[in-house]
């Protein structure tokens, strides 16, 4: 097979601890579809949305973002240096986004109706058009990573019609995820007095999409540098710190953007008035935005390996932040609190072990990080 | 009510004292609302801030059981200040009248009027009587008002010693608050303005009840709001039909129509007659009562049908008779179950287990019955008080019958509310499974016991064995199988058994006929040729032009003199008045003293309508009597119900003083009584615990174990002692566990917290309560020092919620004592303590 | 259901004439057959604390301090039957229709239980079945099927102090804006429910200042839906202008020079 199979095996104490998390998640998914949603969440009239909408579609979706930016990067502006991580990026944004699919259906009431947006059409609709979006996009990455399957079972006739449709692929992914990473935010429209101003904002769809590339950006280096560890392969500390970069000027860009519209709207006094939302805001940009970018811009940080795995750690628990926040400052106050249950909990880790292993898997019996290094 | 509930929207300042009409009276809001949208002002004075003040204009807190010492203040503010009506108080009331110098009162005797025997807590009311004019025989009056001896000066030295620091000192309300209502009521007092007074168990269930009521309806008298619309004195009445059941006779002492029961004193009619028949030579005092005597044998006609002959006295000797002076009310017979006087109760329609005073004494009597049979929708703490806490069911030798009866949707009849209308309602549902109307039940007893009469004989079978019972079709043994409520109302109505011929007009005018339903009680005799089971409801099922006609049905909503009387809407007794006393509405020359208001007007050239001559009549309400108005030669007093034809402003009928004064409750937080040296009322019976034997007969006064004033009330939500509210899940969410009010002062105090459990504890028992603390229960100022009060609602029993979540009835706490007049019990004041519970 | 009604209908609420009476609360859940939920004292008189998926209206007791004395509010809350309703614009199902007659109705049979109704609704109006296995969202219905058949919300009729009235919006909205006109010490001068959220099928009449008495007064006078639907709406435009930005950047970056160049250039 590929040369990281030989190195590795499927099975080792790694993919242990993996499939415990996923029967914790199966265990608490079976829970939940046996005895409904009051029952194994936390989930409340007053927060009804919880843990799961916060990670597993709003941080899950932001964070698989790395898939169209690297495939805009490398196909749309050509950054051909990128191309050896395109397919990893594409494999995770599509293992992301079927994990975040899964979690859609775990989260929803009606679990057997998942497909009614799709034939119910009501296009006033934020949830409509981001459910739209999710399951074309889905689609599109499936295309786009299939090669890597085709290649495998020696489909070159497939393939070949595939290639055909490379670039209009990519753009329709492109657009997708531009239109459902804002959508994210643009949930929140519709709510302005639920949310403070320090995150409530008309801006917020574009706020929501400039931090996912950034986020998407941070989740790739992340997983760059985590699988070639745990693949035990040669860092590429060239992509890397071009990624750090890249992330670097995305966490800059959404910065200006967030300050000025803060100011704009004279909502900036609200993060110094010792409120809680106030800290949690300040945590939340400062640690997540303000320190990462600081660091990537310096470039011996940059080049080193550590430190952009160090700051990409920082960036993605920026972005966890920014979604938390915003889903939950939409809600908490006035006596309403929510934790999640243990089970709530088993199924988001469920759902994030079932990815690592899906990847894993993927990059054991598939040409992902292979291809990469041929084509070097 | 003098009025009705319709016509609370005629006032313009309406008085809510004694009364919580928001959470108890719903619907009367309604017409609360209108008056207020017109400019009305609402003036709410109870111990807490209810819903009721919550919508008020001005709010007067006062400590419970003072509301006397609050109206005689007010009594003393209209008369200094000159704010009463003066041509009504001399022309309405007795005022003017003269009073037996011997006569002196509280200010003269420390809190006692003359006549006082303390041995037997009994007035001799000698003193209390008029100067009567030889000539004439009727009391010497002083138009002027001025002589000392005259009502209104007695009154005015009466009430001078309630100023108003003292009246706040008592009461606790402060003093700007009191002149405010003072002044804001007082208002009334011109005869373009009227007020009206609304109140219900805040003032009766005291020591001093009926003397609260007294006491406004001088202040009623005084500002010639009786009679008005929009005025008068209204008791807002409890159970849905309370109204058709003291109209029917429930109470001991009345049968049907308020005539007395008689005494075993009285051997025969003609001694019933004589005691019962009031005499006046007032010439226009119209002494309604005068009829008596058609009233009775009417009744017994009803009752005995052919069997009560004029031989055999229409069978008087049959009634039922109370001992001279027996008091057979509430308190009376518990007292005696625990004493084991009777063997057998019936518990109709009632949970004394939750809903008597002094709950354990209540609770402990009934397992000292033999037997009980208990008539409800539903099991109850009564029927089951056998297994409930402090009992051992091995111990409890009571037999206990429960028999099913349906509810009020599942049968038809009348139903009479507080503003004496009684309306026709219909079987909606049949009853479920073996329930059965409480008409039947009685038919099955009926027949059953006098069968046993008739088969074994027994002491005295002629009561039973003679009564008329032809509510029916009978079977083949003479027992009907199904009661038809309209036979009943028809013999309420009452038959004309002879025709009827007034022989003193020229020519004789047939009143009449033989068969036919009466007219009204004008046409009712003395001599057995008429049949009336209520002579108050005659006219309510009436026949004209031959056509039967149930007045009680009828649902006309015209309102011809745009006032809310609604003339043609169901019935109102008497005779379809819908403001009793209206006489007192017009001026002695018969013209309204409102004309906005006109309730009854004199029409000197009134046509007949078929005649179309002119008849000189009234126009507008029923007026009390077609007689014409008082200045003519012919005219007659307003007031058609006393024998003096006025209002009474004195009122020597009562057991404990023609004057309301203030006495404070049986249990109360002073040591004495800031207005004189009699602490409590002098003339209630006292309970001991030496004389019952019951270990619950017991009081603490002013004591530190009970250092809170507590009282007792309702919620919108629940209905009595919850029987019929709490197995209703929709009103048990709303209002699910008992709670008990207290101030924010004195939960810091005891350091108690909103929602906290805790016990409330009386020198009778304790219950467990969840804490409201809250801003609507304030301290109050009396006697220079700090008083707390606390209340609860009295919904809860231990039954229902099963898991006991609910609590138990507040009336564990309450003490054994009554009203000096009507022996209702005082669980509107008494002494608690309060503590957290733990755990 | 007899006719067809096509004048909008409205509500008022007077809150100087309601006296907590919970007639509303009770009568709501006979005509609607809803169950209960156990409950405790816990010291205020609203219960249960909120509306809940058994309960599409409370009563809210609310106690305050008032010049020296004190002041108790009760506020009855149910859904407001938005004129654009921001659950309607929300639910990715449609489920939720603004009706001719007024009352905001809810189709349970598309429900797929996003929850983002709940979310999006500015006075946490819809609320969910949390202890069925299979949820849908419950709410008020304004009783639509009574109005269709010509009658009054069951809450309203069993009103006893007619603190609520019902009728033609036009009529009830006038009658609003003359009862402010006629007292004008006793009400305050906004009638809630005319413009927040774009304006309300349900309004209030208020003695007490609004937020003191609980009621959210930050909600905009614009249609909720407009803040999403204003980002939607572009959608189509944004899609077309990004394709083509898109393809355009693509053809020129990767013209096979300025492919071989970049690569040099970076490598
Ligand atoms: N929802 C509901 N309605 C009912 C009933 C019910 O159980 N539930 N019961 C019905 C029946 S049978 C009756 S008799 C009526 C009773 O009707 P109400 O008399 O209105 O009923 P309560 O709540 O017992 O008492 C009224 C008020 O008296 C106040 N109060 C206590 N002590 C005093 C005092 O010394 N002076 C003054 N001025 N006020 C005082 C209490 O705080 C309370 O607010 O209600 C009838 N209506
Ligand atoms: N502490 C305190 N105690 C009080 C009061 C207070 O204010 N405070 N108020 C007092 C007052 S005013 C009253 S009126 C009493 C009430 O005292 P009760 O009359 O003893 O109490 P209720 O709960 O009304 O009981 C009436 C019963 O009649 C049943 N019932 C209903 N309909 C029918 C029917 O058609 N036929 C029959 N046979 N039964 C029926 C119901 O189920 C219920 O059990 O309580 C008094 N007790
Ligand atoms: S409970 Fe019944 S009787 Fe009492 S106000 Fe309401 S409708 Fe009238
Ligand atoms: S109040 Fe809420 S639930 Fe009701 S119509 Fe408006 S947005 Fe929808
Ligand atoms: S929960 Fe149901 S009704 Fe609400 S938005 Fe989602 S699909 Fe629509
Ligand atoms: S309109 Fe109907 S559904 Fe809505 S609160 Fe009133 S009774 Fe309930
Ligand atoms: S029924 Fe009317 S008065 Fe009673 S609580 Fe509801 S809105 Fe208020
Ligand atoms: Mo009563």
């Amino acid at each position: 097979m590929n040369e990281t199979t030989k190195k590795v095996s499927l099975l080792s104490f790694g993919t242990l601890i993996l499939l415990i998390f996923i029967a914790l998640g199966v265990y608490s998914a079976v829970f939940r579809f046996t005895y409904g949603l009051g029952a194994s969440t936390n989930l409340s009239d007053n927060v009804p949305w919880g843990l799961w909408v916060a990670f597993d579609v709003l941080a899950g979706v932001a964070l698989a973002a790395g898939g169209f930016s690297i495939t805009a990067a490398v196909y749309i502006f050509n950054m051909k240096k990128y191309k050896p991580i395109a397919r990893p990026a594409i494999l995770t944004a599509f293992i992301g986004y079927s994990v975040v699919l899964i979690g859609l259906v775990i989260d929803i009431g009606q679990p057997l109706r998942f497909w009614h947006p799709l034939v119910m059409w009501q296009h006033r609709s934020v949830m409509f058009e981001v459910v739209w979006c999710i399951t074309l996009y889905s689609t599109v990455l499936a295309l786009e990573f299939a090669p890597a399957v085709l290649e495998r079972l020696k489909l070159d006739f497939l393939l070949k019609i595939l290639k055909f449709f490379t670039y209009p692929l990519i753009i329709a992914g492109i657009v997708l995820s531009f239109l459902h990473q804002s959508s994210l935010g643009g949930f929140f429209l519709i709510m302005p007095t639920r949310l403070t101003n320090l995150w409530y904002s008309p801006n917020m769809p574009y706020l929501f999409y400039v931090s996912a590339i950034a986020g998407g950006l941070a989740m790739v280096s992340f997983e760059s540098i985590v699988s070639a560890w745990a693949f035990k392969r040669k860092q590429e500390t060239d992509i890397i710190s071009g990624l750090g970069k890249g992330t670097a000027i995305t966490l800059l860009i959404y910065l200006v953007l967030k300050i000025a519209d803060l100011a704009y709207r004279g909502a900036l006094p609200l993060a110094f008035d010792g409120s809680t939302a106030g800290r949690m805001f300040l945590f939340e940009v400062g640690l997540g935005f303000v320190v990462p970018m600081i660091l990537l811009f310096l470039r011996p940080v940059r080049e080193s390996v550590g430190g952009v795995l160090f700051s990409a750690c920082l960036v993605i628990a920026g972005l966890f932040l920014n979604r938390f926040n915003t889903n939950f400052f939409a809600q908490l106050g006035n006596g309403v609190t929510y934790f999640p249950t243990w089970r709530e909990i088993g199924v988001t880790l469920g759902l994030i072990a079932l990815g690592v292993f899906l990847y894993r898997l993927a990059v054991l019996y598939l040409p992902v990080l292979h291809e990469a290094e041929t084509e070097h | 009510m003098t009025n009705h509930w319709v016509d609370l929207k005629n006032a313009d300042v309406i008085l809510v004292m004694g009364s919580n009409p928001a959470e108890n009276h719903p619907i009367s809001m309604k017409w609360m609302m209108r008056a207020r949208e017109k400019g009305a002002k609402l003036i709410v004075v109870d111990p807490r801030f209810t819903r009721t003040a919550a919508k008020a204009d001005i709010y007067a807190p006062l400590r419970s059981g003072t509301d006397i010492a609050f109206l005689g203040g007010m009594i003393k503010y209209i008369m200094d200040n000159s704010l009463y009506f003066k041509e009504y108080v001399v022309n309405y009331t007795n005022a003017s009248f003269m009073v037996n110098p011997e006569f002196k009162g509280p200010a003269d005797l420390n809190g006692l009027f003359s006549g006082y025997d303390a041995k037997t807590r009994k007035y001799d009311k000698k003193t209390w009587s008029y100067q009567i004019d030889e000539k004439s025989g009727v009391p010497k009056k002083d138009p002027t008002l001025k002589d000392p001896h005259c009502v209104f000066q007695l009154m005015r030295r009466h009430y001078a010693r309630y100023t108003p620091d003292l009246v706040s000192s008592i009461t606790g309300a402060p003093t700007d608050t009191l002149i405010e209502v003072y002044k804001t009521y007082g208002s009334t007092g011109k005869p373009n303005r009227v007020g009206t007074e609304c109140y219900a168990m805040g003032w009766t269930q005291h020591t001093v009840g009926t003397q609260n009521i007294r006491a406004m309806s001088i202040i009623q008298l005084l500002l010639g709001n009786i009679g008005m619309a929009g005025g008068g004195i209204n008791a807002m009445r409890g159970e849905s039909n309370v109204q058709g059941s003291t109209d029917f006779g429930l109470l001991f002492d009345v049968l049907p129509g308020y005539v007395p029961v008689p005494s075993a004193a009285l051997p025969d009619l003609k001694a019933y007659n004589e005691k019962y028949t009031p005499k006046t030579k007032e010439p226009k005092s119209v002494n309604w009562w005068g009829n008596r005597p058609k009233y009775i044998t009417s009744y017994l006609k009803a009752i005995y049908g052919s069997n009560a002959t004029k031989e055999n006295d229409f069978g008087y000797e049959w009634l039922p008779k109370i001992d001279e002076g027996m008091n057979a009310s509430w308190l009376m017979l518990f007292d005696q179950m625990y004493k084991e006087k009777f063997e057998g109760f019936f518990a109709w329609g009632q949970n004394p287990a939750c809903s008597g005073a002094n709950a354990n004494k209540v609770r402990k009597g009934l397992a000292k019955l033999k037997w009980m049979v208990n008539v409800n929708l539903f099991d109850n703490e009564t029927g089951s008080f056998w297994r409930g806490p402090g009992q051992n069911p091995k111990d409890v030798q009571t037999e206990v019958f429960m028999l099913p009866c349906c509810s009020s949707v599942e049968k038809e009849g009348s139903i009479s509310n507080s503003g004496r209308w009684a309306q026709w309602r219909y079987k909606a549902i049949p009853p479920l499974a073996e329930s059965k109307p409480d008409a039947e039940i009685m038919n099955e007893l009926y027949f059953r016991v006098k069968k046993l009469y008739q088969t074994k004989g027994g002491k005295f079978p002629a009561p039973i064995v003679n009564l008329t019972w032809n509510y029916g079709e009978m079977d083949k043994d003479g027992k009907i199988h199904e009661v038809n409520t309209h036979l009943i109302a028809k013999e309420v109505n009452g038959y004309y058994l002879e025709d009827i011929v007034d022989a003193k007009q020229t020519p004789p005018k047939q009143l009449g006929k033989k068969g036919e339903l009466c007219t009204n009680f004008v046409t009712l005799q003395e001599d057995g040729t008429t049949s009336c089971g209520n002579w108050i409801y005659s006219g309510s099922y009436t026949q004209k032009e031959g056509k039967v006609i149930n007045m009680m049905a009828r649902r006309k909503n015209t309102d011809p003199s745009g006032l809310g009387m609604f003339p043609e809407w169901s019935w109102c007794w008497p005779v379809n008045r819908r403001i009793i006393y209206n006489r007192a509405s017009v001026n002695p020359a018969g013209q309204p003293w409102d004309a906005k208001r006109a309730v009854i007007k004199w029409n000197p050239d009134k046509l007949d309508p078929v005649t179309k001559k002119v008849v000189p009549g009234w126009d507008g309400d029923v007026p009390d009597g077609p007689a014409p108005p008082m200045a003519d030669d012919k005219g007659k007093l307003p007031f058609i119900m006393t024998a003096s034809g006025v209002g009474g402003i004195f009122g020597p009928g009562l057991a404990d003083g023609p004057f309301p004064e203030h006495y404070e409750a049986l249990e109360c937080p002073l040591q004495e009584n800031l207005m004189s040296k009699t602490k409590i009322n002098p003339a209630v019976k006292i309970f001991t615990d030496k004389d019952s034997g019951a270990a619950e007969d017991i009081f603490f006064s002013c004591d530190v174990r009970y250092p809170f004033v507590a009282t007792t009330y309702r919620v919108s939500e629940h209905w009595q002692t919850g029987v019929m509210t709490r197995h209703m899940p929709w009103l048990l969410e709303a209002v699910p566990q008992q709670f008990v009010e207290l101030s924010v002062e004195l939960a810091q105090e005891k350091g108690i917290k909103n929602g906290d459990k805790v016990v409330v504890k009386s020198g009778r028992g304790e219950v467990l309560a969840k804490a409201v603390v809250t801003k609507r229960f304030k301290p109050f100022r009396v006697a220079g020092s700090t008083v707390h009060q606390v209340g609860l609602p009295y919904h809860f029993g231990w039954q229902f919620p099963e898991d006991g979540s609910g609590g138990d009835s507040a009336n564990l706490l309450t003490p054994t004592i009554g009203d000096a007049n009507t022996m209702i019990p005082e669980t509107k004041a008494f002494m608690v303590n309060i503590e957290k519970a733990k755990g | 259901m007899a006719t067809t009604i096509l004048t909008p209908k409205a509500a008022l609420i007077d809150l100087t004439k309601c006296i907590g009476c919970r007639g509303c609360q009770v009568a709501c859940k006979n005509w609607n057959a809803r169950a209960t939920k156990k409950t405790v004292m816990t010291g205020n008189f609203t219960s249960p604390g909120d509306m809940n998926s058994e309960t599409y209206t409370i009563v809210k007791y609310i106690e305050h301090d008032k010049a020296q004395d004190v002041a108790w509010d009760f506020i009855k809350v149910q859904c407001m039957h938005c004129k654009n309703p921001a659950c309607a614009s929300a639910c990715p199902v449609g489920a939720f229709t603004k009706t001719a007659a007024g009352p905001v109705t809810y189709e349970p049979e598309k429900c797929i239980g996003c929850r983002y109704c709940m979310m999006a609704c500015p006075f946490g109006v819809p609320k969910y079945e949390w202890d069925k296995k299979y949820p849908v969202v419950q709410k008020c219905t304004f009783c639509a099927e009574r109005i269709a058949d010509g009658q009054m919300p069951a809450c309203v009729k069993s009103c006893p102090p007619n603190a609520i009235i019902f009728g033609d919006y036009d009529r009830i909205l006038a009658e609003a804006e003359q009862r402010i006109k006629d007292h004008p010490g006793l009400y305050i001068d906004h009638i809630y429910g005319k413009n927040e959220a774009g304006g309300t099928s349900w309004m209030y009449l208020s003695s007490t200042a609004f937020d003191t008495i609980g009621f959210k007064t930050n909600i905009p006078t614009k249609p909720l839906p407009d803040l999403t639907w204003g980002m939607l709406r572009e959608i189509p435009y944004k899609v077309g202008g990004l394709v083509a930005v898109l393809a355009a950047i693509a053809y020129f970056r990767n013209r096979g020079s300025r492919v071989e160049s970049d690569k040099e250039k970076e490598g």
